[in-house]
């Protein structure tokens, strides 16, 4: 590193931050830029960029959806197998909507005391039984309407992530 | 480097300005409606929950960017009217404060974002010790350390903005963070779709789709809109850095306006896409601001 080299470091961020002090719209203009003898379109970063995030985006899309079509086979659930033992064919999704949001309510309380179940044999803890049933209770108070009957049943088991993100 | 004059040839990428009209509408809506879902958590109990003291330190973020940006058009207009000197010592310090300001919203935004993905994640991969992992104590202690962290980088960030050991960290953190958080997500929409595979077993494949579709959609949304308002800027900063003298990215950064006019659009957009999806936080919102 010579002594030369430094100072012309020194005196370009001084230049930098001299014109990075103006309190103006030309904020970030560093200096004369030459615009002669460009090669391709002057905009070309900014075309290229956007463009680029746009394909990205959906690119991202149509990985996620086919995801969606191909998705592997997942791990165990613990509250799968009692849960699953529930479901059944419907025929149509308006007739049954009703019912099912009855349904689901005695579902729901079933799970409840299952859920209460599991934590008192398995955790020594004061009062998990107690938070899980006001946490859980919360899903039947924020869900007015069930769209489709697949969700009801999977709303119990995934209280949080699917609750909020089906109910838009 | 070329030294000779302005060059004021017509080619020359002059700076795109945002009306100024523009930019404190969409600076105040996004204030506005940060401080309208805190103030909505805040004052319901049923809100006091880790999952929505997540999506309000996101808002926090949104409301320190959103405040940066009207501050600084407010100092420009003050230092055109001449009410500031443009040279000062005190401004100096003063655009350090606000940029350091600004990246804390950057880094807020970001961990804030990391922060729910995983709330989410333990609550879908660990639905029963839930409560007992995610406590609102450790909650309100990850936050803590999350906005420790967040100022202690924004302050370094800001002193030391020409080092080029801070710009590339700073740089790398953005997409490497976007993919971890993408990769949590893609985990736990899959076992949502196995899920509801697994439960319900209708013979039509339609509400199949439309409910993967749906998921598929509203992961591209939340990644995508945060990708879009913030890569621009994180462009630029690299940009600026490297190469500020080469004419294309002199063009590039001609567009600073429209993307800070961006990330406040993202202010505006967040709380849409991760505050007003509960359905509780909507029925507060109805109770408190509508029916009065």
């Amino acid at each position: 590193m010579s002594a030369l080299r430094l100072i012309s470091n020194r005196t370009s961020q001084q230049a930098l931050s001299n014109s990075d002090y103006t309190w103006d719209y030309e904020y970030y203009e560093y200096g004369p830029v030459s615009f002669e003898g460009l090669k391709a379109h002057k905009y070309s970063i900014v075309i290229g960029f956007w463009v680029g995030l746009a394909v990205f985006v959906i690119f991202m899309f149509f990985v996620l959806t086919l995801l969606t079509k191909t998705g592997a086979p997942h791990q165990e659930f613990r509250m799968n197998s009692f849960v699953a033992d529930f479901g059944r064919p419907l025929e149509s999704e308006r007739v049954f909507s009703h019912q099912m949001a009855e349904e689901s309510q005695s579902l729901f309380h079933f799970c409840i005391n299952e859920v209460d179940h599991m934590n008192k044999e398995k955790e020594r803890q004061k009062g998990p039984s107690l938070e899980s049933k006001t946490h859980f209770q919360e899903v039947p108070k924020s869900n007015g309407m069930f769209e489709e009957d697949l969700h009801c049943l999977a709303k119990f088991n995934i209280p949080n992530f699917v609750n909020t993100e089906q109910n838009s | 480097e070329n030294i000779s004059g302005l060059s004021l040839n017509i080619t020359d990428c002059t700076q795109v300005v945002v009306p100024e009209e523009v930019f404190f509408t969409v600076a105040a809506a996004g204030i506005l409606e940060n401080l309208l879902i805190l103030i909505a958590v805040v004052r319901n109990k049923n809100l006091h929950l880790p999952m929505y003291f997540f999506i309000c330190s996101l808002a926090i973020s949104d409301m320190l960017g959103s405040l940066y940006k009207t501050l600084e058009n407010i100092f420009i207009i003050l230092c055109k009217m001449g009410y500031l000197t443009r040279h000062g010592d005190f401004e100096k310090k003063l655009d350090d404060a606000m940029d350091s300001m600004f990246i804390l919203s950057l880094l807020g935004s970001i961990f804030s974002l990391l922060a729910i993905a995983a709330d989410r994640y333990i609550t879908i991969f660990y639905a029963l010790r839930y409560h007992n992992i995610m406590t609102l104590r450790r909650a309100l202690v990850i936050l803590a350390i999350i906005w420790a962290f967040c100022a202690g980088s924004s302050i370094a960030i800001a002193l030391f903005s020409y080092e080029a050991a801070t710009v590339i960290p700073f740089t790398i953190l953005f997409p490497l963070m976007m993919f971890f958080i993408l990769c949590l997500y893609v985990h736990m929409f899959l076992l949502a779709r196995s899920h509801a595979k697994k439960i319900a077993s209708l013979p039509s494949s339609t509400i199949h789709h439309r409910t993967n579709m749906k998921g598929a959609i509203t992961l591209t949304i939340f990644l995508g809109v945060f990708l879009c308002c913030w890569a621009p800027f994180v462009l630029h900063i690299l940009l600026a850095r490297f190469c500020p003298h080469n004419p294309y990215c002199a063009c590039y950064m001609s567009i600073f306006h429209v993307n800070g006019t961006l990330i406040m659009c993202n202010a505006i957009i967040n709380p849409m896409i991760f505050a007003f999806r509960s359905p509780e936080l909507r029925s507060t919102f109805k109770m408190f601001y509508c029916s009065r």
